[in-house]
């Protein structure tokens, strides 16, 4: 029996806008007062008019461009009816048969998931259940009711759980790249859905389990683990039952973190009927291809481009250059130190070199306190002159690493600390031979040994460089004392 | 002092003269209001306080020299879906029984803020489902020229107001002819805007896609007036349009009569119309051809579509504006229901009047998956066939010409059973609400039982300032809007 899981995401993400989808209140909602971030339209009130926000219109295409899509010439929104809540109007504003952007890919790792669509809609407001006076209520806070949503659907592209948490951090690296969402999965500014079902290979058969969407999963180790749950709950099940989709079995499954299981919510998701028609309310919209244009210009290089950029133009290894690209911030940060002209025919060298030190000591360092990569904090100068002490011997690399994040803190030249430090590495001959004699003259029984076995020179040079407070330069040290040994 | 024959223009040189003050003009409204209002029925709430608190205002504002608003003396009706902030606003439904807005439509408040004074909100078909007042969850309004018939509707209260003279003028809405079939059957005047000219923003919506703010006034002066007002860009309703708001007031006399082609389309002339509307309907033809118009016989071939794909495509939006009265954040609700579908299904099913109930029903089936392209769909397909119809019609004719309604003013309880009737009262007015463009009605005389006929001047997009001009080169040469009912 061969099993391959058949998976798609839907990704909601949050804009960041500074105003709602639809009206003027703040879509600040998180640690919000409730009900303070209201006004008619986002409470449905009646007479109330939807007015989009062409901001988070402008920023849909834009992330469609980012994943490879294509405008739509013409976009409408759609009214999908149900009842709820703290569904306000009692119809969600969202786009159906037009949405901005469609046909889109994304690379995870090596390999490509095609990007369905990515439709600009609104989010709901919160429910919240208590228990006080002995009763069951349902508190309503409204704040979150009209925040602008990006919905990105991928085509079931994902063979497994590691590909979907890989395809979920490629998104929200682009996302954050456009600077439009913090696309973070715990505060709930980014959410998925996976829908998953397994294609089962059986003595030359061809079966296809029923879909199941898992809803409410709220961290990036969640949907790998309820995907893997998912994935083993099928083939047990399909072993089981033998049952295979058809258009009426798809079910919604609920994430249970805690028991670490996925568990039965909704039956027969295909009888959802959810009336779309187009929003009267709002004229169709139309990006024109200078509009276009102008937002596409506007789209910062994206990790994959930086990647294939310290590939080809520095040489950096895959490991480093993907690690460096991961966050924008960083990236930009390397590389107002690292530009093609620095150092033109020693750049790859020197290229590696600040790459060892940002990935190394400073993300070290970083991880330490807790902060962000501080542009301010960084003097390009600094490293190009720590660089040159390292390629003519006077700094070693370890004693780099060490005064870099110094510097990092002080603001001081990493090469003034490392000669305050003592750092600078004797590379003077006359000086060394010295040390050289007074350590032969102090160690008889080493010299003894060197004669028998000349690999326990190693002990001498320790000697050196304990001399020379460890700024001597091993190389030279060990060069000296083997020609003093030697006798020639 | 007698103010009942006075226009809002001789009514504001009384009070620039200082011959007379707000507050007088306020309380003679408010005392005819309290005489007559009880036989006719045209409010729903009468706002004595405010209307009086907006006189000493405007009386503070003379005193002081202050620079009064252009509606400064004014009294107005208000159809009560309009949002009236403080004010309560029900919508004719009991479901909004007890509601009072916290924010006022942008029309009504451009009013206000022209120093307008409000006497009361009006009467209608419950979200203005309706065409005679019948289907208020409140009561039914008269007709004042006579009392067992209806006024038409759905702003029935607002016609009503102005016929009897409650009020200079009255706001409503025409969704399917909601302004000019009353107008027809009051005897009173009423714009049908284009759509996208008067904001919708802050009235409660039936048909978004349909519905036409305007205003009902004895005369045409007085409508271009406050349209002037009213008209323009809202950035709160994205349908309004950007373009520029003509000095309708200034350019009543600029049509030429002369020589202007009026298009007769057939369709409207024939079937089921009543007699008399027909001919005082082609006499009104005839006083524009007298002053130099050339009649034109056209067609608007795709005319008896027009209520079937209204009434499909209204009671599909209205299905989902309606889903906003859930008796969670605003209205009235039930008590005590189990859990929550019980609870919207106890408060709706309560509260809401049955047309209301009736058109989301049919609009929920026509929008159901498997019904869907059969019915939206394609009725939005002949939307724009009867919308083309017009737009070429324009090519040749520089303004239509057509009756409002079918028959003048009928018998209260007379169609009330029978829904597929009462919608076919909106079949001289539906195609204009389908196409959007802007229609004008007009008084033009009586039937033998001395009940008021009305017609229309259809413009195309945009051309209200076209259809004031004829209107009021028409009230020059006729009279009929200065007739007044018996009361
Ligand atoms: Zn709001």
């Amino acid at each position: 029996m061969k099993i391959t899981p058949i998976i798609g995401l839907e990704v909601h993400v949050e804009l960041k806008t500074k105003s709602k989808m639809f009206c003027n209140c703040s879509a600040e909602h998180f640690h919000v007062e409730p009900n303070t971030h209201t006004c008619p339209v986002c409470l449905g009130l009646p007479g109330a008019l939807p007015v989009p926000n062409i901001t988070a219109c402008e920023w849909c295409v834009k992330l469609g461009l980012a994943l490879g899509c294509t405008p739509n010439e013409t976009s409408f929104f759609e009214r999908k009816n149900y009842f709820y809540p703290d569904l306000a109007k009692g119809y969600q504003l969202t786009q159906y048969e037009k949405p901005f952007v469609i046909n889109g890919k994304v690379k995870v790792g090596d390999q490509e998931v095609r990007i369905n669509r990515a439709h600009m809609e609104e989010d709901t407001g919160k429910s919240v259940h208590i228990s006080e006076y002995g009763q069951d209520l349902t508190l309503i806070d409204y704040n979150r009711c009209g925040v602008p949503l990006v919905e990105i659907v991928s085509e079931p592209d994902i063979t497994s759980a590691t590909m979907a948490k890989d395809y979920l951090l490629k998104m929200q690296q682009i996302i954050r790249y456009l600077g439009i969402s913090d696309a973070d999965i715990e505060k709930g500014s980014m959410r998925c859905e996976p829908t998953v079902n397994l294609k089962i290979e059986d003595n030359g058969e061809v079966f296809y389990t029923p879909l199941a969407e898992i809803k409410n999963v709220a961290s990036l180790t969640g949907v790998q683990n309820a995907i893997e749950f998912e994935i083993k709950r099928q083939t047990e099940e399909f072993e089981k039952t033998r049952e295979v989709k058809n258009s009426k079995n798809k079910t919604t499954r609920g994430w249970n973190a805690e028991k670490a299981q996925t568990f039965l919510q909704r039956e027969k998701e295909g009888s959802a009927d959810y009336r779309y028609f187009p929003e009267p309310d709002i004229p169709h919209m139309e990006f024109t291809p200078a509009q276009i244009e102008e937002i596409r210009i506007s789209i910062p290089e994206l990790p994959d481009q930086k990647i294939e950029k310290y590939k080809s133009v520095y040489s950096l290894n895959d490991y480093d250059s993907s690690v460096i690209a991961t966050d924008q911030n960083f990236a930009d940060i390397y590389e107002t130190v690292v530009t093609p002209q620095n150092r033109n025919d020693k750049i790859k060298e020197f290229a590696k070199f600040v790459a060892n030190l940002f990935l190394g000591a400073i993300k070290t360092h970083l991880n330490e306190t807790g902060e962000e990569l501080n542009q301010s904090k960084i003097n390009p100068e600094y490293f190009l002159n720590l660089f040159d002490s390292v390629q003519k011997s006077e700094i070693s690399s370890s004693a780099a690493k060490q005064v870099i994040v110094e510097s990092y803190q002080t603001g001081t030249n990493p090469v003034e600390i490392a000669k305050d430090k003592g750092l600078i590495q004797v590379s003077d001959t006359g000086a060394l031979e010295k040390m050289a004699q007074e350590v032969i003259t102090a160690n008889p029984k080493a010299v003894e040994d060197y004669k028998k076995n000349p690999m326990s020179i190693g002990f001498l040079i320790g000697q050196l460089m304990r001399l020379s407070k460890g700024s001597a330069n091993p190389q030279m040290a060990k060069e000296i004392l083997e020609k003093i040994l030697n006798g020639n | 002092m007698d103010l009942q024959n006075l226009s809002f223009k001789q009514t504001r040189h009384l009070l620039l003269d200082k011959q007379i003050t707000a507050v007088e003009i306020a309380n003679y409204f408010l005392a005819r209001t309290k005489e007559i209002d009880p036989k006719i029925k045209a409010f729903i709430t009468i706002t004595e306080k405010e209307i009086i608190d907006q006189a000493q205002r405007i009386d503070e504002k003379i005193k002081k020299g202050e620079k009064l608003g252009k509606l400064a003396g004014a009294v107005m009706a208000v159809k009560d879906i309009f949002l009236t902030k403080g004010i309560q606003t029900t919508s004719s439904s009991q479901v909004l029984n007890g509601y009072i807005p916290q924010y006022s439509s942008s029309i009504y408040q451009k009013l206000i803020d022209e120093d307008v004074m409000i006497i009361g909100k009006t009467n209608t078909d419950p979200f203005a489902f309706g065409a005679s007042t019948e289907n208020s969850g409140y009561f039914t309004t008269k007709n004042p020229w006579n009392i067992e018939m209806v006024p038409g509707g759905s702003s029935g209260g607002s016609a009503a107001a102005v016929a009897a003279d409650l009020c200079h003028f009255a706001l409503g809405t025409d969704t399917g002819g909601s302004i000019r079939q009353p107008s027809s059957l009051c005897g009173v005047s009423g714009i049908k805007t284009t759509y996208g000219r008067n904001s919708r923003y802050g009235i409660t919506a039936m048909a978004s896609s349909f519905d036409c703010p305007g205003v009902f006034a004895r005369d045409v002066e007085d409508i271009a007036l406050v349209t002037e007002i009213t008209a323009g860009l809202d950035p709160h309703d994205a349908t309004t349009c950007d373009i520029e708001v003509p000095k309708y007031t200034e350019n009543l006399k600029k049509i030429n009569i002369k020589g202007l082609k009026i298009g007769l389309p057939k369709e409207y002339f024939t079937g089921s119309i009543d007699p008399e509307v027909k001919e005082k309907v082609l006499n009104a033809a005839k006083e524009f051809e007298k002053q130099g118009a050339i009649l034109v016989d056209i067609s608007l071939p795709s005319t008896d579509l027009g209520i079937a794909v209204y009434y499909i495509l209204i009671p599909s939006e209205i299905s989902a504006n309606m889903a906003r009265y859930d008796g969670i954040r605003f209205g009235q609700s039930v008590d005590g229901a189990p859990d929550i579908v019980s609870y919207y299904m106890q408060t709706r099913g309560k509260y809401m009047e049955p047309e209301v109930k009736r058109r989301i029903l049919i609009g929920t089936y026509a929008l159901s998956s498997g019904y869907y392209d059969a019915y939206y769909t394609k009725a939005a397909k002949v939307r724009t066939l009867i919308k083309n119809e017009f737009v070429e019609a324009f090519k040749n004719v520089d303004v239509i010409l057509a009756p409002c309604s079918p028959t003048p003013a009928w018998k209260i309880g007379a169609k009330v059973n029978d829904p597929l009737q009462m919608y076919l009262a909106d079949v001289y007015t539906v195609c204009i609400n389908v196409a959007g463009v802007p229609g004008l009605a007009l008084p033009c005389g009586f039937n033998n039982q001395n009940l008021p006929i009305g017609f229309q001047l259809i413009g195309n997009f945009f051309e209200e300032e076209k259809l004031f001009s004829l209107g009021h080169q028409f009230q020059q040469f006729t009279d009929y809007h200065q007739k007044r009912p018996q009361l």
